[in-house]
């Protein structure tokens, strides 16, 4: 314990009596074991024993150990929440985190080492060596079609998705596509099928074969799973249903102009509606003039 | 078995022909309540060949579905042997199977008609994603050719095609057993397993389901078990029969020859109730 109580006083971490980073020793390891099982098993759930958390669960308790499991006093960290780094669960979250580690905080995607997410995964492509951590509500891809989590687990160990296939049958059927909105079911590295997270479609081929490391926690629900750098990450679709995005035609984001983004649509006082970004910090720098490299295929 | 020609049903030809199925020694038991056990079946051995519809008759409580039960893999024997032909070369006894073997059994290498429609299909999906089910199995990828598939089987099974898109719970028990049939089609399996398929319907809805399986049976010449309490079911698909008491088979052979000329004393009280 010494070295913890040293590394605070080198910080200055302002929240004596607690442990560097909130979670004691134990956890952090158990959460870096995990996440290296993931590693190896890309898209395989592997389960952890989940603590509490100074937050509510369903707040991103799952996200929060992953990034005080893995932060150290040099990162640079932002956290986003649907995009917005302003809102007051990401403000809170990246408080608790610089204050219990001293981290520097960032709003700048381009600047921060270690990103947690709800819901997005931002505009700006991401490079080697930078963190992804995603906030994740239900691990289960296969919840909807099997609602025991041991023969869903079978499933996994199987293979065996042919339901998975047939939900997505039986709404093209009914509906004329796939109508999972957010959260688009996924084959990562051709052997698992993931829940991505709820981030919505404009998101998922961000996945496929990224430089960065993306990292799922779910806190209620015990599991973290792993999409390494370079993996094959591919939305499960027909042959003759192929997997879309979401499309914005001729809509550009009201405050910044930006084009090339994921867009939100708001209600303005005079009754009507305008479209933003959701990706605050990509707004701005659109705004400001930068550069911003959106290119994550290559 | 669509390998086979259009021109019909093929007679077994058992000299010269390789069995597709092995059974050897089939024994299922149970424990009653007080501890005591119940012998649902008992070293029941046959062979099927390919082409052929083997008939099992005999009373309530015999054995018969429990034979039909351990094949499909809905419970493990007691003790006993099965082979395959299709199944990994006939190698494996089936009951040695892993899991993922034991699920390709069930999609790839068998089906199986129930009694009841609920349990041989998914009440909460439609008609046309029941027969889907096979084929993702299978890994089709492809929403037009498993919907040209799904309707080629339905039309077989003079299911109308307007209904494809609908839950088969709302089906009359006639419909619900031609999409279950329309679904044991699927992916043509080597083995299709027949259970009491038309005991829950109506006698007027009875004779069409039968016909319609003899004609599948005379045009693709699939290879089947049909299992039943009733002769008259039996005389009608069945090429060979078994006949089974108290979980023991007591007589098997060709289905006319038993008809007419039944040698063990159960096998003549049962021919007797029918034809009397
Ligand atoms: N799960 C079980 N537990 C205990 N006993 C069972 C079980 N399943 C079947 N049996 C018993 O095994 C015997 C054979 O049953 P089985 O269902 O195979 O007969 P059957 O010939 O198909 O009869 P039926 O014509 O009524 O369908 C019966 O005595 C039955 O009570
Ligand atoms: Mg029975």
């Amino acid at each position: 314990m010494s070295s913890v109580s040293t590394l605070l006083e080198d910080r200055g971490a302002a929240f004596a009596g607690y442990s560097f980073a909130f979670l004691d020793d134990m956890a952090k390891r158990e959460i870096r074991r995990a996440i290296l099982k993931g590693v190896a098993i890309p898209g395989h759930q592997v389960p952890f024993g989940s603590r509490e958390m100074p937050i509510a669960r369903g707040w991103g308790t799952g996200g929060l150990q992953l990034t005080l499991a893995l932060v150290g006093g040099s990162d640079v960290i932002k956290v986003i929440d649907q995009g917005d780094d302003a809102s007051v669960n990401a403000v809170n979250l990246r408080r608790l985190i610089a204050k219990t580690t001293g981290a520097t905080e960032t709003l700048d995607t381009a600047a921060a080492t270690l990103i947690q997410t709800r819901h997005r995964i931002p505009e700006e492509v991401m490079r080697e060596g930078q963190v992804l951590i995603l906030q994740v509500p239900i691990p289960e891809p296969l919840r909807l079609v099997e609602r025991s989590v041991a023969a869903a687990r079978s499933m996994h160990a199987e293979m065996d998705y042919s339901r998975m296939w047939l939900a997505l049958y039986e709404d093209i059927v009914r509906r004329g596509e796939v109508s999972a909105g957010a959260g688009y079911p996924v084959m990562v590295n051709g052997r698992f099928v993931m829940a991505p997270s709820p981030i919505p479609r404009w998101d998922i081929p961000k996945l496929d074969n990224a430089r960065c490391l993306f990292l799922f926690g779910a806190g209620r629900e015990k599991r973290i799973y792993v999409v390494p750098p370079f993996t094959k990450v591919e939305p499960l679709e027909f042959d003759d249903y192929p997997f879309d995005t979401e499309h914005f035609d001729g809509k550009e984001c009201a405050l910044s102009g930006a084009t090339n983004a994921y867009l939100v649509e708001s209600p303005t006082e005079d009754g009507g509606s305008r479209w933003t970004a959701s990706d605050t910090n990509y707004a701005d720098k659109v705004l400001a003039g930068q550069e911003v490299d959106t290119q994550w295929k290559r | 078995m669509e390998a086979l020609t259009e021109s019909g049903i093929r007679p077994p030809d058992t000299a010269a022909e390789q069995p597709l199925l092995r059974v050897k020694g089939l024994t299922k038991h149970y424990q009653s309540a007080s501890g005591g056990r119940i012998v649902a079946c008992e070293d029941v051995t046959f062979d099927v060949y390919p082409g052929e519809v083997l008939g099992i008759v005999g009373e309530s409580g015999s054995g018969k579905s429990t034979v039909l039960q351990c094949l499909f893999q809905d419970v493990m024997p007691t003790s006993g042997e099965a082979y395959l032909s299709s199944f990994l070369g006939g190698t494996r006894n089936l009951w040695e199977a892993d899991r993922r073997e034991r699920r390709h059994l069930r999609t790839h290498d068998m089906s199986m008609v129930y009694q009841n429609p609920r349990q041989g299909l998914n009440l909460m999906v439609t008609a046309g994603g029941n027969i889907a089910e096979r084929l993702l199995a299978a890994e089709w990828r492809k929403v037009a050719d498993i919907r040209a598939k799904a309707s080629d089987y339905l039309s077989r099974t003079e299911v109308p095609l307007d209904r494809m898109d609908d839950f088969p719970a709302f089906f009359s028990g006639g419909m619900q057993q031609r999409v279950q049939i329309a679904k044991a089609l699927a992916n043509n399996p080597a083995l299709v397993l027949l259970d009491e398929l038309t005991t829950g319907l109506d006698v007027s809805v009875q004779a069409g389901v039968l016909d319609l399986v003899r004609d599948i049976q005379h045009r693709l010449g699939m290879t089947a078990i049909v299992v039943s309490h009733d002769l008259g079911v039996i005389r009608l698909l069945a090429d060979r029969t078994l006949v089974m008491k108290d979980g023991h088979v007591v007589e098997a052979g060709l289905t006319d020859q038993i008809l007419e000329d039944p040698q063990h004393p159960y096998t003549q009280l049962l021919v007797n109730c029918v034809t009397h």
